[in-house]
């Protein structure tokens, strides 16, 4: 598909299947084309060329679409003065749902008790549970998530990412969108990765995660960090950069403890603890492969950090459009 | 089709705003009416312009107000689509029922249904007033009922009629400030200056349009006009009158499903 809005182009050319019995994660920075890829999905947009088809068909020819497809969508309406309740049932009686199975899904996402409460009244939390809650109404085959976590509190985010996995171990879709690299490398299979509109990685995320080149970051402790930064530069362990983080700390990226710990033996630097992440890791083939465009000039990799102690570094600037 | 009429009924039902149209239609026809039927004349030459109390022309005068009824199932048509949009809520619907036409095409039909509603509540109002009026000592129940039930069928149909064209701006301009702007400044506004400038153009505008049709039984018990009503000799017949605004209603509503509504909803 390819859609352009006047002169700019947010989704360019992209292709992709998803499959059923795994969660898919459908990731890039903000502004990359997500939020318009699964609208036009769900003929809510159309596209400039190019077409998104569920079970063969596009969305508008689905013969019972509450059914086959749920979708959590953001800026997704509510009427202030409906009850939630009234909400779903309005849904519910288009679907020709009985209207118990709304009282069923309020409960399903924790919102039993404010079933009569207009949404009005409703926190960001409550709205997305009950967006996810109108996306479950027709237990649906597919379930499309735009940004899922967003508002929700640590405890809702663990809930649906434990209910995203369930949901796919029972052989449907999910296709889940975020740009929380961390949350998504938590809950994600196959992982779809988009940058500027154009698709940029698509696959299984252990498979990409061992064809990049990003490695481990390993972190040191240590009382002498800036003779250690000074040669680990000359020693070169492993292909990434090194860092004085903080007077006692020194990262190093792209590497692993294997290759750091022989030279600091070999230089008789004291550790005082070293650890290494891979949590990162997705974050770094992620900025790897959306690189150029998005990070407005910083340098790849965790660019608040080039600003130093100075302050921290705002939001890089972008361009107008959807994210 | 009855499960998209059923959820917008229910739309309806469950929104204040449905609810404050009613009671304002309620509110305006029974205020109004007891405004008019009493207002003070001082002069002779009011006195003769102006129905002694109980007499016929009195009621029928009295009675007219419930015409207020039709401006607000305008309101009625116009929110029923516009609000989607205002609200956002329209990517639910859109969701259930993507092909738009659809949606718009049933809307459409329960817009009219809203229409009737708030024709009869201005209806019933106009009916409490008159036997509140009678029961107050002027004139008698069979002079109120002739009037009413000349001037109630007209009114309702106009109520109809009219939420249908609100509906049909709705979809056309989307945003429900402007549409309401755009609805109710037509008739109050350009209308009358139309109407003044050029006649022959003028009562084929809705309001006037609208007009006819109020006074369909009104001119019929006239009989060749006269009297209060003398400026609605030069109205088209309540028949054009009627399929003049359904024309205006329902072409603005496809207008809308092919320009407005087949935007993308981000």
């Amino acid at each position: 598909m390819t859609k352009h809005f006047g002169s700019v182009v947010a989704v360019d050319d992209l292709t992709f299947s998803v499959e059923p019995g795994i969660v898919t994660g459908f990731l890039g920075p903000n502004g990359a084309g997500k939020t318009t890829t699964l609208r036009m999905l769900l003929g809510l947009v159309s596209p400039t060329s190019g077409r998104a088809l569920v079970n063969g068909v596009v969305y508008r020819d689905l013969p019972d679409p509450t059914r086959t497809v749920g979708a959590v969508l953001e800026a997704s309406g509510f009427h202030p003065a409906r009850t939630a309740r009234n909400h779903l049932r309005t849904i519910a009686a288009v679907a020709g749902i009985d209207f118990a199975r709304v009282d069923e899904v309020l409960e399903l996402v924790g919102l039993g008790a404010d079933a009569r409460r207009t949404v009005g009244k409703f926190s960001l939390g409550m709205r997305q549970r009950l967006e996810l809650a109108r996306a479950l109404l027709g237990d649906p085959e597919v379930l499309v998530l735009d940004e899922p976590a967003n508002g929700l509190d640590p405890q809702g985010i663990a809930w649906i990412r434990g209910f995203l996995r369930w949901f796919a171990s029972s052989g449907k879709v999910v296709l889940v969108s975020s740009h929380l690299l961390a949350e998504a490398a938590q809950t994600v299979d196959d992982v779809v990765i988009l940058a500027n509109g154009r698709l940029v990685g698509h696959g299984p995320l252990q498979q990409l995660l061992q064809g990049a080149t990003a490695s481990l970051t390993v972190r040191v402790r240590t009382p002498d960090a800036r003779r250690l930064v000074s040669v680990l530069q000359a020693a070169q362990p492993g292909s990434g950069t090194v860092r004085l983080e903080g007077p006692d700390t020194v990262v190093v990226e792209g590497t692993t403890p294997e290759q750091v710990g022989p030279v600091m033996a070999e230089n008789r630097i004291v550790v005082h603890e070293m650890t290494s992440t891979r949590g990162e890791s997705l974050e770094q083939l992620f900025f790897q492969m959306t690189e150029g465009g998005q990070m407005g000039g910083h340098p790849i990799g965790e660019p608040w950090r080039s600003v130093g102690a100075e302050g921290y570094a705002p939001l890089p600037s972008r361009e107008e459009g959807t994210s | 089709m009855t499960r998209l009429l059923r959820a917008e009924f229910l739309k309806f039902r469950t929104i204040w705003s449905t609810w404050a149209i009613l009671i304002i239609t309620m509110v305006l026809v029974g205020g109004l009416g007891v405004v008019v039927g009493f207002a003070p004349h001082r002069h002779d030459v009011e006195a003769l312009l102006y129905p002694a109390r109980g007499t016929s022309r009195w009621f029928d005068l009295v009675l007219s107000t419930m015409t207020v009824s039709v401006d607000l199932a305008l309101v009625l048509g116009v929110i029923c689509i516009t609000g989607e949009y205002r609200h956002k809520t329209v990517t639910p619907t859109l969701l259930c029922e993507p092909k738009r036409g659809n949606m718009v095409a049933t809307k459409l039909v329960s817009s009219a249904g809203g229409g009737v509603v708030v024709g009869v509540a201005g209806g019933l109002m106009g009916l409490a007033l008159g036997l509140g009026l009678v029961a107050g000592g002027f004139g008698d129940t069979g002079r109120m009922l002739t009037e009413y039930r000349h001037v109630f069928p007209g009114v309702l149909a106009a109520c109809v009629l009219y939420a249908v064209y609100g509906l049909g701006l709705g979809a056309l301009l989307k945003n429900q400030v402007v549409a309401l702007v755009v609805g109710l400044g037509v008739i109050a506004v350009v209308e009358p200056i139309i109407e003044g400038v050029v006649p022959s153009v003028g009562r084929w505008l809705p309001g006037q349009a609208a007009e006819a049709l109020e006074s369909v039984a009104v001119s019929a018990s006239r009989r060749g006009g006269g009297g209060i009503f003398s400026s609605t000799t030069h109205l088209i017949t309540w028949w054009e009158g009627a399929l003049v605004l359904l024309a205006y209603g329902v072409v603005l509503a496809v207008a809308g499903t092919f320009t407005t509504l087949r935007a993308d909803v981000t």
